[in-house]
């Protein structure tokens, strides 16, 4: 069963048509790497996805649920780690973490809360305002892994993590993927979608350009890397 | 330690073309501007003697200072009085943004840090952010002189006019330099201006109550030690140069802290705050209310003083409106009853438009916040739109209700029975509907046209021009009929009358539920 469908996904933007028929699928206890260069639609797509944008055509589910009309309810299901963590300059992280939260599913679970601060070493006393780009991040991961959601939805959840908090990151999806969660991770490192994904979709111009098991882009002889390259070169 | 002063000099007075500039120009061209309207204001020794008796009150020693010279009162000496406490407070928060700005904000943005690994001395950028702020605050004080003495009203004399000018420049070095000091404490650019900001009110609540119980503290404070130059006659310059020590040793202690701190960092170590979120911070009402508190509070409290200072009037309102020809045709405007009524009437259509400030800024944090993009995180999650919509209205609704009420009790508290309790709450609470239909405009355009929310702000001016100043410049009446205030019946005054508070109500419920509709169905961006 899958666990996310997108048929057909078309969003405009008043003339600007940002994706053009996107068709998505994420099947139960998998990790799906979402990649695409800057511009071609994966954060719309995301967004999409979460109900914060309002498809133009085609559709967009969630345990077999519309994306748009069943939001709520589906989002107690979901964690979601935005590419850009935008916070509020006067909160500390730690309020922030127990506010996303609440907004999840009412209850926190106060050992796993100190377990990620912990695994990611953040300082939950601090202020937004004097984290670097890389502890705002940490801030948004440590409340969706806390969170134990069924799906996690994150948008290059990692661009601001140095390598031993990547290595972190990387432990935790391992845990989601053991006990049966499922990962939707749109990134930029190719490497960490090697060791992490099962399968994989490119995105160009708003449209799916090559969808497949990662076992099948091995089988082709390519890293991911050449396939991504080859894949954009002609132009 | 100022390798590079020069360059550094250069990049900040490039920064600074505009702002400052426009400082520069607003400052003097009000200070000398204003100057002007007193021989209109008061042509004659007669009214001169009558405004040194008015300002020898409790009252207005409070808010300016002691007056002196009532036995040779001029025009100069009227103006001194009358304005330069206002003038020193203008100036010292000039100065208290823009050392801010060139210090600690630099530094917490990361900006500075650039320079400083460039061949650039430890001390060069505040030395240089003090340096531009003495040549700003000269050249105010020395075109405010130049321009007084060009003007000559009665009584300006050189020496007047010079420590008129001085007073100013003297204290905007001692704020640009007590600010200089903040910096180098605190190492959050809000704490800096907080702290600057508490120290300018400490310092008028000082000069006050020592300008009206006579003693020391008015010579603690620099405001209250400027006053004492007494221009225009006594001319004293020792307050000048004992405020000139005072910022020099400020700015000294100031550059010593700058140059044996770390970058980045203040003296005072930030206070750790809270590991967990507070019981009251759950759910999207929780998030509404902590996001609009700080302005709640703040207006609260601004509405009660500036209730409190209007009502305060309210006594001696009769012959104070005889002296003061636009007052009394306002007040004739607002039609029959008793001069205090008319006064109640025309207090609150002003009243309440700035009352409804805090009640629309409430709504419009739902949108800035969007704006911001902080609220793909929240919607992100399993919350309700119309929730996260409905909280923001709930507690504009409760502060629309706060506004009205500290004002009119702000009004109450020194007025000495002169108005009834009764009838000033009716009055102020009367305009609830307007409030509430300005509230709907705005869910009306956040949900439906959120990038043209700020328009909202064009109404707010309309309003002010047409129902405030209509009547006295004598516009059509449907003009003030275009506003939500120019329907609202003004008590005590005129007749109460329903049927438009029930119209005004009414439409606002349907703006807002159509917004909210609106809202649930739009992109989040």
């Amino acid at each position: 069963m899958s666990v996310i469908e997108i048929r057909g996904l078309v969003k405009k933007f008043g003339k600007f048509t940002a994706l053009n028929g996107v068709d998505l699928f994420v099947k139960r206890g998998e990790v799906h790497a979402f990649l695409g260069p800057n511009g071609a639609g994966k954060s719309t797509t995301i967004r999409c996805l979460l109900g914060i944008l309002r498809c133009t055509g085609g559709s967009a589910a969630m345990f077999g649920q519309d994306a748009w009309q069943n939001a709520v309810e589906l989002h107690k299901r979901v964690a979601f780690v935005p590419g850009d963590v935008n916070l509020w300059n006067n909160f500390t992280g730690g309020e922030v973490i127990d506010l996303f939260l609440s907004l999840q599913s009412g209850k926190a679970d106060k050992a796993r809360r100190e377990k990620y601060l912990r695994l990611f070493e953040l300082d939950p006393t601090k202020k937004c305002r004097t984290y670097s780009k890389g502890n705002r991040q940490k801030v948004a991961l440590v409340a969706a892994f806390t969170g134990d959601a069924e799906l996690f939805v994150l948008d290059e959840p990692t661009s601001g993590l140095d390598p031993l908090m990547e290595k972190v990151f990387q432990d935790c999806i391992g845990e989601v993927k053991a006990r049966g969660g499922t990962v939707l991770l749109s990134s930029h490192i190719m490497s960490e979608v090697e060791k992490l994904a099962d399968s994989v979709s490119i995105i160009k111009e708003g449209k799916i350009v090559l969808g497949g098991g990662m076992s099948e882009v091995a089988a082709r002889g390519q890293t991911l890397e050449e396939l991504f390259l080859s894949e954009y070169k002609e132009v | 330690m100022l390798a590079n002063f020069g360059k550094y000099s250069g990049f900040i007075l490039r920064r600074e073309r505009v702002v400052s500039l426009i400082w520069l120009a607003a400052c003097v061209s009000a200070f000398v501007g204003l100057a002007a309207y007193f021989p209109g204001l008061m042509p004659d020794e007669a009214t001169l003697n009558a405004m040194a008796v008015m300002l020898d009150t409790p009252a207005m020693t409070a808010m300016m200072g002691k007056v002196y010279g009532a036995e040779v009162f001029s025009q100069a000496i009227a103006m001194s009085v009358d304005c330069l406490s206002w003038y020193l407070i203008t100036v010292a928060i000039m100065n208290i943004f823009l050392v801010n700005r060139h210090t600690r904000t630099d530094e917490e943005l990361g900006r500075q840090e650039m320079l400083i690994a460039l061949p650039v001395g430890r001390l060069t950028g505040g030395a240089a952010a003090l340096a531009f702020a003495v040549v700003l605050n000269a050249l105010i004080a020395a075109l405010t002189a130049v321009g007084l003495i060009a003007l000559n009203i009665g009584g300006t004399t050189v020496a007047g006019a010079l420590a008129f000018g001085g007073a100013i420049g003297a204290v905007g070095f001692v704020f640009a330099g007590l600010t200089l000091l903040f910096a180098q404490l605190f190492s959050a650019a809000r704490g800096v201006t907080g702290a600057s900001m508490a120290a300018l009110g400490l310092f008028y609540v000082l000069r006050a109550s020592g300008d009206v119980s006579g003693n020391a503290l008015s010579y603690i404070s620099p405001l209250g030690l400027a006053l004492k130059t007494e221009a225009f006659y006594s001319n004293r310059l020792s307050p000048i140069v004992i405020l000139l020590v005072e910022g020099a040793a400020l700015s000294a202690i100031a550059l010593t802290l700058n140059a044996v701190r770390d970058h980045g960092v203040g003296i005072i170590p930030a206070r750790k705050g809270k590991a967990h979120a507070s019981r009251f911070l759950q759910g999207p009402f929780g998030l509404a209310w902590r996001l609009t508190r700080t302005t709640a509070l703040w207006w609260t409290v601004g509405l009660l003083v500036i209730g409190v200072m209007y009502g305060s009037v309210v006594v001696d309102i009769e012959d104070f409106a005889a002296d003061n020809a636009m007052v009394s045709a306002m007040l004739e405007a607002a039609g029959n009853g008793s001069m205090t009524e008319q006064y109640v009437a025309m207090l609150f259509s002003i009243m309440s438009m700035i009352a409804t400030v805090p009640v629309a800024l409430t709504v419009m944090r739902l949108r800035s916040e969007e704006a911001h993009g902080r609220l793909e995180q929240i919607i992100g999650r399993s919350v309700k739109r119309s929730s996260l919509f409905v909280g923001f209205i709930v507690i504009a609704f409760a502060m629309s209700l706060a506004a009205l009420f500290v004002t009119a009790l702000g009004m109450l508290a020194l007025s000495g029975g002169a108005i009834g309790a009764a009838a000033v709450m009716k009055a102020a609470f009367a305009y609830l509907p307007a409030m509430w239909l300005i509230v709907g405009l705005i869910s009306l355009l956040i949900g439906a046209a959120p990038k043209l929310t700020p328009l909202i702000w064009v109404l707010f001016g309309y309003s002010f021009v047409a129902v405030y100043f209509g009547k006295v410049i004598e516009l059509p009446d449907w003009m003030a009929k275009l506003s939500p205030f120019g329907h609202i019946p003004q008590l005590p005054v005129q007749e109460f009358a329903l049927a438009p508070l029930a119209v005004l109500t009414g439409i606002a419920i349907a703006l807002s539920a159509f917004g909210l509709w609106r809202y649930r169905a739009r992109d989040i961006y």
